[in-house]
């Protein structure tokens, strides 16, 4: 049965308290409204005393499960723990009442923050400039894409190919579709790299960019990066660099220093801002000199001694979203920084790369890595000698309180074919070697399952209100739609 | 003993201790963390601390914090008068309570519908909700904000009718204006400017006749209200869209429909919105939330999640995210948009934001913000020089044209702890002597009073 909604609880009536005016009267709003225009009929909006909605949502929230609640090794996506001391200062009053549209003057606090931690990324991913505009990651390629675009087009050549490889994030070929651009497919080699040779067989005068996810979506390093860098250049390209896996390199290297000429990093990944059950995110994007006139509108900047939004761009690609940047997540981000300084963040990179490998050598005698070395922050092995579906296994994960990594078409990433059974595992820096003991004992558990006990799983989760979901567009009765009004 | 920072086990947010370290590199069967750095390149490889702060501990980050928040001024420490498609509204506290849990804050996009029914069943009413208040049945989870909601929105009318010019109201805020351009630059598509009427202020219907008869378009673009703060005309802007069979398409603000028909109501086909009015914070600019809802025939376009009702293995009806193959992890480069991550917290805090006011809260809230605008507006224009430019209807917000320069009079009202309204110049004719003033249900009746009185001592001294 569907857990009740708003809407299956409302009574008529009983809202409204606590809205009035001791001196205005609401209903008046006729005298103003030509009798034409104005809403006759009732919109259908739900009625509940405020008990009951804070009962209601208190007990949603029991059947949702956030990093807080327990182990989420969501391959590439980082669910990290989300300090809490950083969701109160990016809710302190200074910040959240500034209204967008206050004089620049009034809100220096605002650029100052925005300025310091577009220094402190720069330093962090080695790039000249950032802009802290873009709204998510996506956004941020975007962003990217579009100066890429407008670098060519100022230097008077048509590029309008992408380079991807099959290993790629979806939102990279979707975003280079947005920018008016074609994608080509790079294919990844037996050992899990990037094919170099394929790349060049697709080098040619109308290729922009290739857009690189380093470490990849494997959990490999792409250790070719340099080679890959010379030979972009050399074609004239540009070499973008899609954060998604930083968190295994903060302050061991760094994109700028691989050739890297614009990159994006998701703050919900590298920087811990809490993901939000799906957003908001922030994707900053960096850039390397040569691209800096190309930034989105406004830009925040040193101006006469002060930081400041600089709307003077003649060649920018524009405005990407209204006003500045996601403030409330952008501090967020600013705050980990600063609580972790150098040496911490060096040591989380650390411990992620320490966290996958332990887990991937643990794993390795029941669910062999799928490539046959050390990984990075994420470890890519393979459910293939079980008697089930990578899809089945991790399902019953749920009963035993571990959220299950990422598989094909999961939402995350997209693998090509020959991963089918693999399973994407980031554990993240921030789970405790118990936790890691738990989760591999979990793993096992299930694994043994497997052999002795294959109904069992293959019907799991059992431990939830709501049994398994077959993703299959054919075994879906209905989609019912939001009724009409 | 304590180990020394330098050894950097205390470092952030480590919970590793060396004993621990050690039993973990044993078992990967190597000496140290740097073996399994080994794919990276000496070359590359970063030979030196990175030049960052050292590390604050909570008590250090809340002064520093403190301290940048304190360099802000807000409407809290004056009293704005600011809009501009963003306002200042009143948010139960109910909101924070429940967007603050962590099962919530700290979720990952329901991707796994078995153990997240309960984010799942409030997205599943958000669209509920949003259907009601913007007056279409179809509504996606929510994108960025409201000018990338709007630029969504175009994109969705080239694709359904595969044309590849947009008439679009010259009235539209400026920044809606500027990231439709934006987003429209690699995709090919012309955006035609539709002038307005300057008298009223809304859109033109003879000279939005005469353009959709000249060629094909695949939609008509407006915005209610508009950068006037003017209320358009909905059906009949519909309806000449309608019959030049373009998609018509409208961003508003969706607290309008508390003492007005939705958009959806008068007809429009697309209708987004910046959610912002409906229980978020002002924030500097962010985050937002725009959403999109539509006719059921071009659902197959919208950008971003959808939940739906599908079943589970007993049979049972169930939440999840459904119609993936509009989505960029599916359809790649043949997607509806890109978008990936997008505002559901925002989305929920919206949620409990409409389920705390209800249908008699939010009526009497948007009623409160019709009675107050139009009372300061009356009050405003009767003063010496004073006139509203536009004759169409407004809502909470309003242009006027007064008899000195507009940055010299704010000026002086911020001397009073005022934020009196946005300066129109750069993008507005004649600006540098218009405003625009939003009043909000926040306004006590002494508090408009003191401001009439301000804005005319500030008048007085400027003539």
């Amino acid at each position: 049965m569907l857990i009740p909604g708003i809407f299956d609880i409302s009574r008529p009536n009983v809202s409204g308290n606590g809205v009035f005016d001791p001196d205005f009267d609401p209903e008046s709003h006729t005298e103003w409204i030509d009798a034409k225009a104005r809403r006759k009929h009732s919109i259908g909006l739900p009625e509940l005393s405020e008990h009951e909605v804070v009962r209601h949502f208190t007990n949603l929230s029991h059947q949702a499960y956030g990093v807080d609640n327990g182990p989420y090794p969501l391959g590439s996506c980082t669910m990290k723990y989300n300090p809490k001391r950083n969701d109160a200062m990016a809710q302190l009053d200074g910040f959240a009442d500034v209204h967008p549209h206050q004089p620049a003057a009034t809100m220096q606090g605002v650029w100052d923050a925005f300025l310091e931690l577009q220094g402190y990324i720069e330093e962090l991913t080695g790039m000249d400039a950032v802009t802290l505009q873009p709204a998510a990651g996506a956004h941020g390629e975007f962003a990217g894409l579009l100066m890429i675009r407008k670098y060519f087009e100022k230097k008077g050549e048509k590029r309008d190919i992408v380079l991807i490889p099959d290993s790629a994030h979806g939102t990279n070929p979707a975003s280079a579709a947005m920018v008016g651009c074609q994608c080509k497919i790079v294919p990844t080699t037996p050992q899990g790299l990037m094919d170099i040779e394929e790349m060049d067989r697709l080098l040619d005068e109308r290729v922009a960019t290739l857009m690189l996810t380093n470490p990849s979506t494997l959990g490999l390093f792409e250790k070719n990066i340099e080679q890959i860098a010379v030979k972009i250049h050399r074609n004239g390209s540009l070499l973008y660099y899609d954060g998604a896996n930083l968190n295994a390199l903060m302050g061991l290297v760094r994109p700028g220093d691989m050739g890297f000429d614009v990159i994006h990093i998701n703050t919900h990944k590298t920087l811990a801002t809490p993901h939000g059950s799906g957003g908001p995110g922030a994707g900053p994007v960096g850039v390397k000199e040569h691209l800096i006139p190309y930034l989105p509108v406004p830009n925040v900047r040193m101006r006469d001694g002060r930081a400041a939004p600089d709307y003077d761009l003649p060649d920018s690609i524009g405005r990407i979203k209204t006003y500045f940047g996601h403030t409330e997540v952008l501090l967020r981000a600013l705050c980990y920084l600063l609580t972790q300084g150098p040496e911490g963040l060096k040591q989380a990179s650390e411990n992620a790369v320490l966290n996958a490998n332990y887990l991937q050598a643990k794993l390795a005698d029941l669910l062999p890595p799928i490539f046959d070395q050390p990984c990075m922050h994420e470890c890519l092995i393979s459910g293939g000698d079980l008697k089930i579906s990578a899809f089945d296994f991790v399902k019953r994960l749920i009963d035993f309180k571990v959220h299950p990594p990422t598989l094909v078409g999961a939402g995350c990433v997209h693998f090509a074919k020959e991963y089918d059974a693999a399973m994407l595992i980031e554990p993240t820096e921030t789970e405790t070697l118990t936790t890691l003991d738990y989760m591999i004992e979990q793993f096992r558990r299930v694994a043994s399952e497997a052999e002795i006990a294959p109904f069992t799983i293959e019907t799991a989760p059992h431990s939830t209100d709501t049994a398994k979901i077959v993703k299959d567009e054919a075994a879906w009765v209905s989609v019912l739609e939001p009724e009409r009004h | 003993m304590i180990a020394p920072m330098s050894r950097g086990i205390l470092a952030g947010y480590n919970v590793h201790t060396a004993a621990d370290r050690s039993v973990m590199l044993k078992s990967v069967g190597v000496d140290s963390i740097e073996e399994l750095l080994h794919p990276i390149d000496k070359s590359i490889r970063l030979q030196r601390p990175l030049d960052l702060p050292p590390p604050l501990t909570e008590w250090a980050l809340s002064h520093k914090m403190t301290a940048l928040a304190r360099r802000n001024l807000t409407t809290k420490t004056h009293r704005s008068w600011l809009g501009g498609g963003v306002y200042e509204h009143y948010i139960p506290e109910t909101v924070h309570a429940i967007a603050s849990r962590g099962e919530f804050l700290t979720a990952y996009t329901p991707y796994q519908p078995e153990m997240n029914q309960g984010i799942l069943r409030i997205l599943y009413d958000f669209q509920k909700l949003m259907g009601k208040v913007l007056g279409q049945p179809a509504v996606n989870c929510s994108v960025y904000d409201g000018s990338t909601a709007l630029a969504e929105a175009a994109w969705m009318a080239c694709r359904a009718s595969g044309r590849d010019k947009l008439l679009v109201t010259e009235n539209l805020w400026p920044q809606y204006r500027q990231v439709l351009a934006t987003y429209l630059k690699g995709r090919n598509v012309e955006i035609v400017d539709l002038p307005s009427n300057p008298d009223s202020g809304q859109v033109d219907s003879e000279t939005a006749s005469a353009l959709l008869k000249k060629q094909p378009f695949a939609g008509l673009i407006v915005q209610t209200p508009n950068r006037y703060g003017v209320i358009e005309r909905l059906p009949e802007i519909h309806q000449l869209a309608h019959e030049a069979s373009a998609v018509s398409i409208v961003a508003c603000n969706p607290m309008l429909t508390g003492c007005f028909p939705s958009p959806g109501e008068e007809g429009f086909d697309i209708v987004c919105c910046e959610a912002q009015p409906l229980g978020l914070k002002l924030n500097a600019g962010g985050p937002y939330l725009g959403v999109i809802a539509t006719r059921m025939e071009l659902e197959q376009h919208l950008p971003g999640r959808i939940v739906g009702i599908c079943q589970d293995l007993k049979g049972e009806p169930a939440f999840a995210l459904v119609k993936e193959n509009r989505e960029q992890h599916v359809a790649r480069h043949e997607a509806t948009s890109h978008i990936c991550s997008n505002q559901t917290l925002l989305a929920l805090k919206v949620t409990v934001h409409l389920s705390t006011l209800g249908e008699h809260g939010f009526r009497r809230i948007a009623g409160l913000n019709v009675v107050k605008a139009h009372y300061l507006e009356s009050q405003l224009s009767a003063l010496p020089g004073v006139r509203r430019p536009q004759t169409g209807p407004f809502f909470n917000e309003f242009m006027l044209e007064v008899p000195c320069e507009v940055p010299a009079l704010l000026d002086r009202l911020l001397a009073e702890q005022a934020f009196g309204g946005i300066d129109c110049s750069g993008w507005e004719p004649g600006g540098s002597r218009r405003l625009l003033i939003a009043v909000t249900e926040l306004k006590s009746k002494t508090e408009l009073d003191d401001y009439v009185t301000h804005f005319r001592q500030a008048l007085q001294s400027l003539n």
